[in-house]
């Protein structure tokens, strides 16, 4: 039944997004805009900082990206009643968290499908080519972390007075020590000498910071939603 | 005055008298008896002022956490209020925490900020955790709404703290004056009893402002109701 009603969950997500297009491609022209932004930002020609202030503008990106995403969580599902339908029917709240995590997710993963090579080509090209497995799994890591956290933080935010304003202040603390995990994993992978910690460590930390955060929204989403 | 109120007013009197009589007993210590450190001078006199409130600021917010578990688990109001209080007062002592930080970092390494630290980036982390708790607090509705709310995001902080302190190693080069080891505490004997009493007095400031406050929005809530009867609304 659980398992039924998760992808149920998750296919209604999808299907919304694949007609209506509201969100994906919303954040796909963000995040290429912001990339744009960062480019000149850091001068002409060769980007100034290097690889180091190329990843971090990379997180920095998709973290605010992710935020144009998650300001969108719930709210179909508060604007058109169908909260009253969910919470009526006979499954566990924790699942709601969760199939919207994994909805989160894959849009993030979606999004990043054209973000990266974007990525690539603005700021890194003339660089080493990255370890690709660790960069995927880098990337995958943390936004999983984001998809899990932000699910969560945006049901606490849908029922502020002034949404769109507290979603970015409730999720921003926690994602610095995201953006530092995922800044020193991405960095890792293109530029390995950069510190001595192991590739396994800097994904472990990745997957630390996922694996805290997964079991506090399955823990703790049943008392965001209304009763 | 029933009894339970004057009980109360008892400990918040005696913590406030607690913090009176050893507060400027720490400040004694801390500028008339405590010798000079060996490598940074006078200037290391702030370190009794530093980390007491920085502990004080983590002890506040564990209770305020704690509690904010134990409203989710009972669903009593009060706990409710047990949890928001303390987490105010850390934004207090947490400001403190930050400021005298940053002069310690001036003095010491010659800049207001050192990003290369550990303690001060987490610190930060923590802080800015501490102040969405309060936007979020007052974006919503007061009630039980709110109070669930509120207990779920403390929650979390739970959480931020340890991921925190470990990303910040992450990203990490060098040096906070390392006072505590797995040996025990790397000070002599009048600057341990020095650091002591200063985090006794910086305690229990906190806990007579706790309770004070405590019975400041107790009595906010009882006039609240008083009016609403007087109004004749539920």
């Amino acid at each position: 039944m659980s398992r039924r009603a998760f992808a149920a969950l998750v296919r209604k997500d999808l299907l919304l997004e694949l007609r209506g297009s509201e969100v994906v491609l919303a954040m796909v022209a963000f995040v290429l805009a912001a990339f744009v932004l960062f480019r000149f930002g850091l001068g002409g020609g060769r980007p100034a900082g290097g690889t180091r202030a190329a990843t971090g503008m990379l997180w920095v990106a998709i973290v605010f990206t992710a935020m144009l995403g998650l300001l969108r969580t719930f709210a179909q599902e508060r604007e058109h009643g169908i909260w009253d339908g969910l919470l009526a029917a006979p499954i566990d709240r924790a699942l709601l968290w969760l199939a919207r995590a994994c909805s989160t997710c894959l849009f993030l993963i979606a999004v990043q499908v054209v973000a990266l090579p974007a990525f690539w080509l603005f700021f890194l090209q003339e660089g080493p080519a990255p370890d690709y497995g660790v960069l995927v799994a880098a990337v995958v890591l943390a936004d999983i972390g984001i998809a899990a956290l932000g699910s969560l933080v945006a049901g606490l935010a849908s029922a502020g007075r002034a949404r769109e304003v507290l979603l970015p202040v409730l999720f921003l603390p926690f994602a610095i020590p995201l953006v530092l995990g995922a800044v020193s994993a991405t960095t890792g992978t293109i530029s390995p000498q950069t510190s001595g910690l192991h590739t396994v460590e800097r994904l472990g930390y990745l997957a630390l910071y996922d694996t805290v955060f997964v079991l506090f929204g399955w823990g703790l989403f049943e008392f965001v939603v209304e009763d | 005055m029933n009894t339970t109120a004057a009980a109360r007013l008892d400990r918040a009197t005696f913590a406030a008298l607690v913090a009176a009589v050893l507060m400027p007993v720490a400040l004694g210590l801390i500028f008339f008896y405590v010798p000079n450190d060996v490598d940074q001078g006078f200037s290391q006199r702030i370190f009794y002022f530093h980390v007491p409130i920085a502990m004080t600021t983590y002890a506040l917010f564990g209770w305020g956490a704690l509690n904010a578990a134990r409203y989710l688990w009972t669903g009593d109001m009060q706990l409710d209020l047990r949890s928001y209080v303390p987490m105010h007062l850390g934004v207090i002592f947490g400001t403190l925490t930050l400021v005298t930080g940053s002069i310690w970092a001036k003095v010491s390494w010659g800049t207001w900020w050192y990003w290369g630290s550990t303690e001060l980036n987490t610190f930060l982390i923590i802080f800015l955790f501490y102040c969405a708790y309060f936007m979020l607090r007052f974006s919503v509705e007061p009630g039980e709404r709110r109070a669930r709310y509120s207990a779920v995001y403390a929650l979390l902080g739970v959480g931020l703290i340890p991921i925190s302190v470990l990303a910040v190693h992450l990203g990490q080069d060098v040096i906070h004056p390392i006072t505590f080891t797995d040996h025990g505490a790397n000070m002599d004997g009048s600057m341990l009893f020095t650091f002591l009493m200063s985090l006794a007095a910086m305690l229990s400031l906190a806990v007579a402002m706790y309770l004070v406050e405590l019975r400041g929005k107790r009595l906010d809530d009882q006039v609240a109701r008083l009016r609403r009867l007087a109004q004749g609304t539920p």
